[in-house]
């Protein structure tokens, strides 16, 4: 059981490139429309309508998403509607969020408005969501 | 009697004769009180990536995107765009590529375009690819530069600016076709 959890305490890198220049920011002022994918890191501080794939994501206190999340890591500090598939999920206390989320290891900061489900699932289940990604 | 009047407490506490019960109190008054004093504020700290430069918004290397990017502001391309980029500064980066119409005030292109470019002005520099028409008001193209399309000088004239208004409808609709299905069952399974 202690390997379990500590297995699921370290976030394994899906791509195999360097996390510096692959880092994507989007500015308060930037709409996009339609999908992402990436390998690497990427910050929302605007809106995106659509879904979301990547190692890390990170949606600013300003930011709004509205689509599915596949991650490996999800930090969550703006609004969101609609589904996360993340093994780590952080919600920020200005976190406002509807839809569900499925999760490995979550915290929740006070303040969160969370409405919606937060089922737990095992790591097994993300590997299976990385193959599907891959297949698409 | 008023058992919790404080003034009594402190009788009891002076006197040392306290019965069980209100020894309990006390003890369980005194530190809820003292963690509300010392508890420090809710850790507000967020990591915030804030670009040094002043491009707003960096589309990296490693992210491609299907669909269309608005901004009011600039914005750097340097992954995969399938769809149209417009903003204010738009710098489509040496390895960057990008199907369709990047609007712009100013376009700077080291990357390739496979489409159309609206601006303002033009900078074409020599790693750049343009296969597509260039519309302009003023542009610079570097030796090496790559133009496979006509370039027009017709940049906010009244025959474009129909074309702009009505590109814009029609790309919110084509740009629609967002893969959600297969993840859409693993929901439902759920």
């Amino acid at each position: 059981m202690p390997a379990l959890s500590q297995l699921a305490l370290v976030p394994v890198p899906l791509g195999n490139n360097g996390a510096e220049n692959s880092a994507s920011h989007l500015g308060n002022a930037l709409t996009v429309k339609g999908r992402l994918e990436t390998t690497g890191i990427v910050h929302i501080d605007g809106k995106v309508h659509g879904q979301i794939t990547a190692d890390r994501l990170v949606i600013g206190a300003g930011g709004y998403v509205e689509g599915d999340i596949v991650a490996n890591d999800v930090r969550i500090g703006g609004r969101f509607t609609g589904r996360i598939y993340a093994r780590h999920v952080t919600l920020d206390g200005s976190a406002d969020i509807t839809g569900r989320i499925f999760h490995h290891t979550v915290t929740v900061a006070k303040g969160a408005r969370i409405d919606g489900r937060m089922p737990w699932r095992p790591l097994n289940f993300f590997e299976r969501l990385e193959h599907l990604r891959e297949a698409q | 009697m008023s058992m919790f009047s404080r003034n009594d407490k402190s009788f009891d506490t002076n006197s040392g004769s306290t019965t069980p019960a209100r020894d309990k109190t006390e003890t369980s008054v005194a530190p809820l009180a003292d963690t509300k004093r010392t508890q420090p504020p809710a850790p507000t700290t967020y990591e915030v990536a804030t670009p040094q430069t002043r491009v707003v918004s960096v589309i990296s290397k490693a992210l491609k995107i299907t669909g269309q990017l608005e901004s009011t502001e600039d914005i750097q391309v340097d992954g995969e765009v399938d769809g149209d980029v417009r903003g204010v500064s738009v710098k489509i980066g040496s390895n960057a590529k990008v199907k369709g119409t990047v609007y712009g005030d100013t376009v700077e292109l080291a990357g390739t375009i496979d489409g159309k470019i609206e601006a303002k002005k033009v900078v074409l520099t020599s790693t750049a690819h343009m296969v597509g028409d260039v519309i302009h008001q003023d542009i610079k193209i570097d030796s090496g530069a790559y133009i496979d399309g006509h370039c027009r000088p017709e940049y906010g004239k009244a025959t474009n600016k129909n074309a702009h208004a009505t590109a814009k409808p029609a790309a919110t609709a084509s740009s629609a076709p967002v893969k959600t299905g297969s993840v859409a069952e693993f929901g439902q399974r759920a």
